[in-house]
């Protein structure tokens, strides 16, 4: 065959099958909305990781400023500004003064401040536009830096908070936070800006938080460092690589909730793609009739296939690339107020995710067209027109899926065994749920067959319901096996997080046992751990800590009083039975130790098992005695008998003092604070911490939910899809039933209850799937990811939400299924017999 | 033909729209036919025979005209009369068959008798013994040969005795073996169970079974006599 | 999706590179308004030691070095070192973190090897920057590291001390001849708007010093001349920027020209002409001719260019001298937030064309 007739033949054919769309806008438009939804929900996912993973590369930078060390005081108190300004007197320039701090405002928020003085910055951090966009240029500065001064919030903080421009936020300290501007610099994150000169009168502070160093060659680093005054430590700023290591868990689950979205928006293609190519048979047929040869029609095909996924890309980049920034501020708020990163809003799209998203949306549409296609081409011209094969196709098919199902439950079995990393855990999972999906078919038909067994003959319109589920099933069950998949990993999720929040509280009521936390920027916090004689004082605990690395990632070394009242009434979920005796004596060798479960999961290092730190260039061995419950910290923490840590440590800081105030007296001991001289913002209630601290939970899941949602909205969208499709493809039958006196009513019936009865099994199996899910959740991938264990906690509420969601979305479905099918039934009727099925 | 007319046309006109202008399928027809008659529709295709039959069916409705079943003006009957009206005294059989794919073959036979009322179980070991079914009743559609899947059609057809059986080429998928054995089993079954007959064909030979027949062209209706059948 | 930022970022920049034009010419502040600050009025005496310190109630004031300079083998160095200092607003200054002063500092080394400079800036009020007489009764200028500190309470004679990257310069100042006030007793009228700022200088400075280089020293020694500057509205609106000259002359005389170039062309012309002993006359339009003969392209920062006036034509014609100024570093321009070229020139007698004596341009404006 020549070429040009080969193109001629392909062009024809090309725009034969693509008729079929603008014939059949439908079917185009969920095409379309599988593939958009899809493409877009993962590549947000994806754009939000590779976005908040760029955004660890700047964590070397503060406010656009290179900040590669820190220079600090160990003991907490701060750095005076007379320290600082010696410093550029002797000529460091690259040393630039932070102020960084939490304040409480008067409605109970926490807002965290960053504060420097833009004027010191070092040059290049007035970007590319050079000094022309120094604060001199200009006099847009000017308000920033003088007094009445300006905070600057980023929109998404301002809109958390409530904040409009202008607006002077009261804090509880009864002090003003500056004229609220909405605008935000690079790396400002969730943190309101402003002049270090509108900070100190803000926090009534006078000291400086630490100092920020650019990079620095090894001669000058000698120089500075044997500068610096005794109580001050140059740091290097590790930032990016340690949050790299330490979000890498978050990301890997984002990662799988957002392949999650795409396998169910797959879903929806899968159904559009069986479709069309069922509609089409005839076509295919004819044109096979006609001469076209099957290489032909398949090249078409291809061609058709990589249309759409074209559309796909790029609809759904676009979708995603909005969503993205939608969901970006919770994303962004889980980061900071858990490790401290800051990202950033402005949200890149870059080739290679173009590339990727492309790729995955082709890899997506071929393996919804292979099979398929490959029943369509193999059968021949004369099977094609014979439309009863269907049936013991899908039959057969149902077993097929039955016993695909098998070796992917055994290897998931495998699998579980050895699950090391986040990673293997969600492999065990995508196993489990996948060979769970391929069981639904077979479970709906046992479960339909055996209502079928119990119906007499008698009860004959229930039979012809039950029966009907056969019609639907084939076009259905991908779109349930979707929905399926959706409840399990709600349900899981869900339990997840409940369970999650249920340990957190507890942990925090046990936890925060003192009635207030006084913070560790208090300079004179020693003369009030002598408050003896107070007579609202019952006791206190000064704990003091110290920053190091174990095993190559931040751990934190904390001297805690052993007498305290919070560490006798520590519950260790895992201790050798007589922890607390030895651990409290400072003689033994070695010295017992307490560490938090991470250190046990993550360390892989066992109880009664020695562990090795550094203080002042010398390795001390310590045995772990007891394992602590240590929830949303992504560090190693390790609690010594403050004597030890003061003995073996230099640069010991304060970790504030906590104070147990006897009941009904806590205005009593505040009056005494602020006698004191202690601000009212520099202390915190107990109930105001666990607030936050459940607040600052509830905001990291955000993301949980609103994927949670967003899935089950296009579960519900895969399935009105494949509604639409089967009632559709079913007209003519449906204008026969008429034909035969069947009333709409009864028609509805004869449709509704095999499919509710299908939805009902496909939620019934998704219980104990979702448990499963959040046992595994729970019990090794929490572990494996973050370290932390807790007891799961199920929930019938959630479950009982979930199924009346689900029953709404299918009975919306159905209105609108019905709705069609009366709209078109007179068309049908006129056809009928004129035309086959 | 001497008795009251179980069904009669009159002056019934048909029009569809199409994108090349309006087409007058029937042009003040008139039509009858006897009760317990049987007969035949004859006509090229796309003359508008299947329109008449959609029409007596309710299944569309006419321009104008009046169509009369026992009497009884139901040309303008409402959607539920007519759904009443299909379920006991009309019964459609087509060439594609139509069964319920998920139904067995008993299932089938006694669906619209069902959807009717009652099932007469003395009819119904009656037809499925005539018509050859007996042992078959547990299959589903599918596992049916053409003609069985027809016969299944007519027993369904007549279970509830309609007063009439509208025919739309009952035979046009099946050989003519299998054609004659199933059109004669339906005009004697039609004949048991009292039913008139109206089938829509464009075989001669099929028609020539039948007491009637009639002959549509250009949207007019003639009668056909045999003998100009035979020329 | 990038392909559409960079569309609408290129829309935004065609939409917004009109009024780009106008709105980026830094040298905005020095003709804004000066309501609410110290006004600029003839008579007022100059007294030292005080105004060798900061005025508050004028917007913007300078404290500005320029040294030609040599090292032992005839090597030619510039020294150019400024402090700047400007009021955010006509109130007292206020203490501490609420400090209204902002200083910003140069500083530029000119060097056979090439040309470094830098720019520093600091709030006043915690000490980082200022300009004060110390506690032991020295005149003190300073931003970090960067000092001129005088013997007295005066900055000359004294030492000034700067790093440029990771050269450090150090020069002893010393002067003789009396402090010479600009225009008439210090009042130097700028347009005939009334602009006009406080001016005075030390022209007759004799330096000896060194620049210290990666542990090397090389020993400078020249002359230097010392600016005092301060206003509250230096520029009027219709004054783009001005030409400024100082130069030794080999005879011992000391001439300082400038032209502020108005938009109609009528360029505001003023000078001083200083004997060996500190002896001043006051040059006006009518005493000089000051013009550009050639124009030099320069490069500006990345692969930007600007053609600039480095080669100027200056006659005194009552005193029937002629000289050709030259700039034989045209790589002089300071991308600062006040852009501008300043570097060190030749005097040539145009009779002889023989070298009469070296000097500083300042160009700004461009």
């Amino acid at each position: 065959m020549m070429f040009p007739e080969t193109l001629r033949q392909l062009t024809w054919v090309l725009l034969t099958l693509l008729s079929h769309y603008r014939r059949h806008p439908g079917q185009s438009a969920f095409m379309a909305i599988g593939l958009l939804t899809g493409v877009a929900l993962w590549s947000s996912v994806q754009l939000i990781n590779d976005h908040a993973k760029a955004s660890y590369g700047e964590a070397d930078q503060l406010l656009g400023a290179e900040s590669a060390y820190w220079i600090r005081n160990p003991d907490g108190g701060g750095i005076p500004v007379e320290e600082y300004i010696s410093l550029r007197l002797q000529g460091f320039a690259q040393v630039y003064p932070v102020v960084e701090s939490r304040v409480l405002t008067t409605s109970g928020e926490v807002i965290p401040i960053i504060a420097v003085d833009l004027l010191a910055l070092p040059p290049a951090a007035y970007g590319s536009g050079g000094m022309a966009n120094s604060p001199l240029a200009g006099d847009s500065w000017l308000p920033f830096i003088q007094p009445g001064y300006q905070s600057w919030y980023s929109a998404e903080l301002a809109e958390r908070l409530n904040i409009l421009p202008g607006d002077e936020v009261v804090l509880s300290n009864g002090r003003k936070m500056p004229p609220a501007l909405i605008q935000s610099r690079s790396q400002q994150g969730f943190r309101a800006f402003m002049d270090i000169g509108a900070a100190f009168s803000v926090l009534a502070e006078e000291n400086l938080s630490y100092l920020a160093v650019t990079a620095l060659d090894d001669t000058t680093r000698a120089k500075l460092e044997s500068t610096l005054p005794p109580n001050l430590r140059l740091v290097k700023n590790r930032q990016v690589l340690d949050l790299t290591q330490l979000t890498e868990s978050l990301h890997t689950h984002l990662a799988a909730m957002g392949l999650l979205s795409f396998a169910v928006g797959l879903f929806i293609v899968f159904n559009a793609v069986r479709f069309s190519l069922l509609s089409r048979q005839g076509t295919f047929n004819t044109l096979r009739e006609m001469g076209a040869s099957v290489q032909v029609i398949g090249a078409a095909i291809i061609l058709e296939t990589i249309g759409w996924s074209l559309i796909g890309t790029v609809g759904g980049l676009m979708s995603g690339y909005v969503l993205s920034g939608v969901l970006l501020p919770t994303v962004a708020g889980t980061l900071q107020s858990l490790y401290g990163a800051i990202v950033e809003s402005d949200i890149e799209l870059g080739l290679n995710q173009m590339l990727l998203a492309w790729l995955m949306t082709l890899l997506g549409l071929v393996l919804a067209l292979a099979g398929p296609l490959w029943h369509r081409l193999r059968m021949n011209v004369i099977e094609g027109r014979s439309g009863s094969l269907m049936w013991q196709q899908d039959e057969r098919a149902r077993m097929v899926m039955m016993w695909s199902s098998l070796p992917l439950f055994a290897l998931a079995l495998a699998c579980f065994y050895r699950i090391e990393t986040v990673v293997d855990g969600f492999v065990v999972l995508t196993l489990i749920l996948f060979a769970a999906a391929l069981v639904l078919p077979v479970s709906i038909q046992f479960v339909n067959s055996m209502v079928l067994n119990r119906l007499s003959r008698r009860n004959w319109k229930l039979r012809w319901a039950a029966s009907d589920a056969f019609a639907q099933l084939p076009q259905l069950r991908v779109a349930l096996m979707a929905l399926l998949l959706t409840l399990t990993a709600n349900i899981g999720v869900t339990t997840l997080v409940n369970s999650f929040r249920d340990a957190l509280s507890n942990w925090l009521e046990i936890r925060l046992s003192a009635d207030i936390y006084i913070q560790r920027t208090v300079g004179n916090i020693d003369t009030l751990a002598v408050t003896d004689g107070s007579e609202w004082r019952i006791a206190s605990h000064q704990r003091t800590g110290v920053s190091t690395r174990w095993r190559g990632r931040p751990a934190i070394v904390q001297g805690v009083d052993v007498s305290a009242p919070d560490i006798v009434d520590m519950q260790l979920p895992e201790q050798l039975s007589d922890a607390s005796a030895p651990w409290a004596s400072l003689s033994v060798d070695p010295q017992p130790i307490l560490a938090n479960e991470q250190v046990k999961h993550l360390g892989q290092v066992a109880l009664g098992e020695t562990v090795r730190l550094e203080s002042a260039g010398q390795q001390y061995s310590y045995v772990i005695v007891g394992f602590f419950h240590d929830y949303g910290t992504p560090y190693y923490r390790f609690y010594l008998p403050s004597d030890v840590v003061k003995q073996r440590w230099q640069n010991v800081r304060s970790e504030g003092l906590a104070l147990w105030v006897a009941p009904g007296m806590l205005e009593m001991a505040e009056q005494t604070l602020i006698e004191k001289g202690i601000d009212p913002g520099e202390w915190i209630r107990q109930a105001d911490i666990k607030r936050v601290s459940l607040e600052i939970f509830d905001r990291t899941f955000q993301i949980t939910a609103a994927l949670n949602s967003l899935t089950l909205v296009v579960a519900g969208v895969a399935l009105l899809a494949a509604l639409l499709a089967v009632h559709q493809q079913r007209l003519p039958e449906y204008a026969h039933w008429y034909s035969l006196g069947v009333t709409f009513q009864e028609w509805f019936k004869l449709v509704a209850f095999p499919l509710l009865l299908m939805v009902m099994v496909t939620g019934l199996l998704a219980i104990p799937l979702g448990w499963v899910l959040s046992w595994m959740l729970v019990y090794k991938l929490n572990v494996v990811a973050f370290g932390w264990t807790m007891p799961l906690v199920w929930s019938w509420m959630p479950v009982m939400q979930l199924a009346m969601v689900t029953v709404m979305v299918v009975i919306s479905a159905l209105a609108i299924v019905a709705l069609q099918v009366r709209r078109r039934l007179p068309v049908a009727l006129k056809q009928l017999g004129g035309m086959g099925l | 033909m001497h008795e009251i007319n179980m069904l009669e046309i009159v002056k019934v006109s048909k029009t569809f729209s199409q994108p090349d202008g309006n087409v007058k399928v029937l042009d003040q027809v008139n039509f009858d036919l006897p009760s317990a008659a049987s007969a035949a529709l004859l006509g090229e295709s796309g003359s508008g025979k299947s329109t008449l039959l959609h029409l007596i069916a309710g299944l569309d409705k006419p321009d104008s005209g009046d169509i009369l079943l026992d009497g009884e003006l139901v040309s303008s009957f409402s959607d539920r009369q007519w759904n009443a009206l299909r379920r006991s005294d009309l019964s459609l059989i087509f060439q594609q068959f139509h069964l319920i794919p998920t139904l067995d073959v008993m299932d089938n036979i006694q669906l619209q008798s069902r959807l009717a009322g009652a099932v007469d179980q003395e009819l119904l070991v009656y037809l499925i013994t005539r018509l050859g079914l007996s042992a078959l009743s547990k299959r589903l559609p599918h596992q049916l040969s053409g003609g069985q899947q027809q016969r299944v059609a007519i027993a369904r057809a007549l279970l509830h005795r309609p007063s009439l059986v509208l025919a739309d080429e009952p035979t046009g998928n099946l050989d003519g073996e299998t054609s004659r054995s199933v059109i004669q089993l339906l005009l004697e079954l039609t004949r048991e169970t009292g039913s008139g007959l109206l089938i829509v064909t464009h075989s001669q030979e099929m028609a020539g079974y039948m007491d009637h027949r009639w002959h549509l062209s250009g949207g007019r209706l003639s009668r056909r006599s045999n003998a100009s059948l035979e020329n | 999706m990038r392909s559409v930022q960079v569309f609408l970022l290129l829309v935004l920049a065609m939409c917004f590179a009109v009024s780009d034009l106008f709105a980026a010419d830094n040298y905005q502040l020095l003709r804004s308004s000066p309501a609410g600050y110290a006004p600029v009025v003839p008579g007022k005496n100059i007294q030292f030691p005080r105004d060798h310190l900061p005025h508050s109630a004028f917007k913007i004031e300078w404290w500005y070095l320029t040294a030609n300079l040599t090292d032992d083998s005839g090597g030619e160095y510039g020294v150019h070192w400024t402090l700047f200092r400007q009021s955010m607003s006509p109130d007292e200054p206020g203490d501490s973190w609420s400090n209204n002063q902002i200083w910003m500092a140069h500083a530029a080394i000119s060097t056979p090897e090439g040309h470094l400079y830098e720019e520093r800036f600091a709030r006043g009020g915690i000490g980082q920057a200022g300009v004060q007489v110390n506690p032991e009764g020295a005149f003190s200028g300073w931003l970090d590291n960067w000092s001129l500190v005088g013997h007295s309470s005066a900055p000359v004679p004294g030492v000034l001390t700067f790093t440029v990257q990771d050269k450090r310069i150090e020069l002893n100042l010393n002067a003789v001849t009396p402090w010479v006030l600009q225009g008439e007793n210090g009042f130097s009228q700028k347009s005939e708007k009334g602009q006009a700022s406080y001016y005075y200088s030390q022209p007759h400075i004799s330096v000896v010093g060194s620049l210290i280089d990666a542990g090397s020293e090389i020993k400078l020694d020249g002359k230097a001349w010392l600016d005092r500057e301060w206003s509250s509205q230096p520029l009027a609106s219709d004054q783009p920027g001005w030409d400024w000259l100082s130069v030794h002359l080999d005879d011992g005389q000391a001439l300082m020209v400038y032209r502020l170039r108005q938009v109609n062309g009528k360029h505001w012309y003023s000078g001083t002409l200083v004997s060996a002993n500190g002896v001043s006359e006051s040059l006006s339009a009518v005493d000089m001719i000051f013009k550009p003969i050639q124009q030099a392209s320069v490069k500006i920062g990345g692969s930007a260019a600007r053609n600039l006036p480095l080669h100027w034509q200056l006659e005194l014609p009552g005193r029937g001298k002629q000289w050709i100024i030259k700039a034989p570093r045209p790589d002089h321009w300071l991308n600062t937030t006040f852009p501008y070229w300043e570097g060190p020139v030749k005097v040539i007698d145009a009779e002889s064309g023989l070298s009469v004596g070296d000097g500083y341009l300042e160009l700004t404006g461009y």
